[in-house]
């Protein structure tokens, strides 16, 4: 009988403390509130002229048809596929079709999708920014709520999502709220717009700021820049430091331009800029600017780059000067002073100067377009060199750059640049 | 006398203003193109798989970007340049390049495949179709020069080779669309894979000496309507 006495002094403590843990956990995340749908109250859906303008603008700022519409499909349809670590998340159809969209939704389940991620199909993955949404106001909710009804009914069946376990199964997303997710107190922010829009709306924070294994952000990590999961790109720290180099009005500019002289909007960035800041109005984008601008300068952040084994590793950028003064000097200038309207500086440019060097490199492997924007309707473009130069001479001049015009240690190899290959769309 | 002096200060003094307000260069503004498709849309020696662009007409031009743009077509590079340009952007690409002198010269590659069984081959289904397969004629759509019609049919003349192969390939996969009716994917249903490499050799080969532009909208009436053509509508 000893062993039973053993179960009893051991295992039945342990059972205890680990459901207490549960329910703390459970209790945190905001115990089983999220998961009950609200009543409709039948408050009456609004549809003045000057409700859906504040909701269409509001919805282009929070983006949301950039993820709710597959490429060449009908806005707001669903289907864009979204690539994470677990597998692929298809957005959902928000157009007021009754089935398959959110047709039959009341104003108040919206707000409770905005607000808790969890709609009448569950708990929803964490790629919808509810965690975001949930400081937006009721006004504001309602509004952009409005705006979706008017939407053209589209009866579009986006595709099943594909995902591994566990992440496939969809009690899975409540365990990872208990460890994740701390529900925001509504509108705690609305005192300052900036960071009402930097942190609600504009949901910045979702590739901005450092992000641990798991997918969530990390808790010291607000806007320290980190890998965007599954695109390939990095996306810079967002404070006082890295935007030394931007008045808030050439902040605001760059915002809804695409383009400034320290930096253009490439990759995930131009997207963000093409369909949603560019339609920022004077005051909400000097707004956003100011805000950023203050937000305290991080330590310099692991941006989780990990450079390759390499026995014989140099450390200088070998025969970069020569590269430069060949392929790039034409046009960004000898001492990467640019041209200013026309080729980047890179002397102080973002990408020179954020500790990962992966946005540059894929600049320079596949060049690209700026986004077209009323402030900027005819984009110049850089060209790509993955045709042009070796592996080796694409890491020499990357090192060249980051270490003359970005002030940054520089010793990528050519194995470092082969394992950047490859244009990431979605 | 003072007159003409008024004029021809304001002139002076209109000019370079008016110049740079007015039209500004969209081809320094496309290095990134220049790269395959040449700096002045003739083409890249080598670069087997892009083809020039210089003269095409701009209708058709600016349906492949937007093309590109929307899926219909896929090449993961070039749907990586145009995905965040608006069609007013796209539309400036399309009539700079069209307004270019068509390149003259036949491809660079593919002489080597055009052996004198193909070109028999090609011929006839340049000129004649292929009746009994239901496939039309090149020249009925390309024009009797395969140079082309505006606003929206295509030269044909020195592709390379590995890129019209490749755009049969294309259609018959169903990755790259016309708008419906979707004749090329029609037509590259219908068509052994022999004889697509037949056609392909063979216009690879054809030189445009003359720097022959797209026939005139109008200007003759394909048989058939395709896609979202003005020309093929109209012809219904």
């Amino acid at each position: 009988m000893k062993w039973l006495r053993l179960i009893g002094l051991v295992a039945v403590p342990f059972a205890l403390l680990l459901m207490a843990i549960g329910l703390f956990l459970f209790a945190r995340q905001g115990g089983f509130a999220p998961y009950r749908l609200p009543q409709d109250s039948g408050r009456p859906i609004a549809h003045d002229a000057a409700t859906l303008a504040r909701g269409e603008y509001l919805a282009r700022i929070g983006d949301c048809e950039a993820c709710h519409t597959a490429p060449g499909g009908s806005a707001y349809a669903g289907g864009r596929r979204f690539a994470t670590d677990y597998g692929s998340i298809y957005s959902s159809n928000l157009t007021a079709d009754r089935e398959h969209g959110i047709g039959a939704w009341s104003r108040d389940e919206f707000a409770h999708a905005m607000r808790h991620g969890v709609s009448r199909r569950g708990p929803l993955y964490p790629v919808f920014p509810y965690e975001h949404f949930a400081t937006l106001s009721d006004a504001d909710i309602d509004a952009i709520f409005a705006y979706l009804r008017s939407v053209p009914a589209s009866a579009h069946v986006p595709p099943d999502n594909r995902l591994t376990f566990p992440a496939s199964w969809r009690g899975a997303l409540v365990l990872w709220r208990m460890l994740h997710y701390r529900p925001a107190a509504p509108a705690a922010t609305m005192d300052d717009r900036g960071r009402y829009l930097v942190d609600g709306l504009g949901h910045c924070a979702m590739c901005h700021s450092a992000r641990e294994a798991s997918g969530a952000l990390a808790v010291d990590g607000y806007l320290a820049g980190g890998r965007i999961p599954g695109s390939g790109w990095y996306a810079p720290p967002l404070d006082a430091k890295q935007l030394q180099h931007y008045s808030i009005d050439q902040l605001a500019d760059y915002l809804r331009a695409g383009v400034a002289d320290s930096g253009t909007a490439y990759g995930p960035m131009a997207e963000v800029v093409y369909r949603s800041l560019q339609y920022l109005n004077d005051e909400d984008a000097l707004a956003m600017a100011r805000y950023l601008k203050s937000v305290p300068a991080h330590p310099q952040h692991d941006s989780g780059f990990v450079l390759l084994p390499e026995p014989a590793r140099p450390s200088v950028a070998g025969n970069g000067a020569d590269i430069y003064r060949r392929a790039c000097a034409d046009c960004h200038g000898k001492d990467g002073e640019g041209e200013p309207g026309r080729y980047p500086r890179l002397r102080d440019a973002v990408a020179t100067r954020v500790p990962d060097p992966i946005d540059a490199v894929r600049m320079i492997l596949y060049g690209g377009f700026a986004p077209t924007t009323a402030r900027n309707p005819l984009p110049y473009s850089m060209p790509p060199f993955v045709q042009r130069l070796s592996a080796a001479d694409i890491a020499a001049v990357t090192n060249f750059v980051r270490e003359n015009f970005g002030g940054q240690h520089s010793s990528l190899t050519a194995t470092d640049i082969q394992a950047m290959h490859g244009i990431v769309l979605d | 006398m003072r007159a003409r002096i008024i004029v021809s200060t304001l002139l002076l003094a209109a000019t370079p203003f008016a110049h740079a307000e007015a039209t500004p260069d969209v081809g320094e503004r496309l290095t990134a193109c220049a790269t395959c498709h040449g700096q002045r849309g003739e083409g890249v020696q080598g670069a087997e798989y892009s083809p020039h662009l210089a003269g095409k007409p701009a209708g058709y031009l600016f349906e492949q970007l937007r093309g590109f743009r929307e899926g219909r077509r896929v090449s993961t590079s070039m749907t990586w340049y145009v995905r965040f340009a608006d069609d007013a952007f796209l539309h400036r690409i399309a009539d700079y390049y069209a307004a270019l002198p068509p390149r003259t010269r036949s491809a660079d590659a593919g002489a080597s495949q055009l052996t004198d069984e193909r070109r028999s081959k090609a011929q006839a289904l340049v000129e004649r179709g292929d009746a009994t397969r239901g496939v039309l004629a090149c020249n009925a759509c390309h024009g009797a020069n395969l140079a082309g019609l505006e606003p929206g049919i295509p030269a044909l003349l020195g592709l390379p080779i590995d890129y019209v192969i490749a755009q049969f390939g294309a259609w018959r996969e169903g990755i790259r669309h016309g708008a419906p009716p979707d004749c090329m994917r029609d037509i590259a249903e219908r068509i052994p894979a022999e004889d697509i490499r037949a056609v392909a050799a063979y216009l690879s080969q054809q030189s445009n000496i003359d720097g022959l532009r797209p026939a005139p909208a109008g200007s003759f009436v394909p048989p058939r309507t395709c896609g979202s053509l003005p020309h093929a509508q109209e012809a219904k």
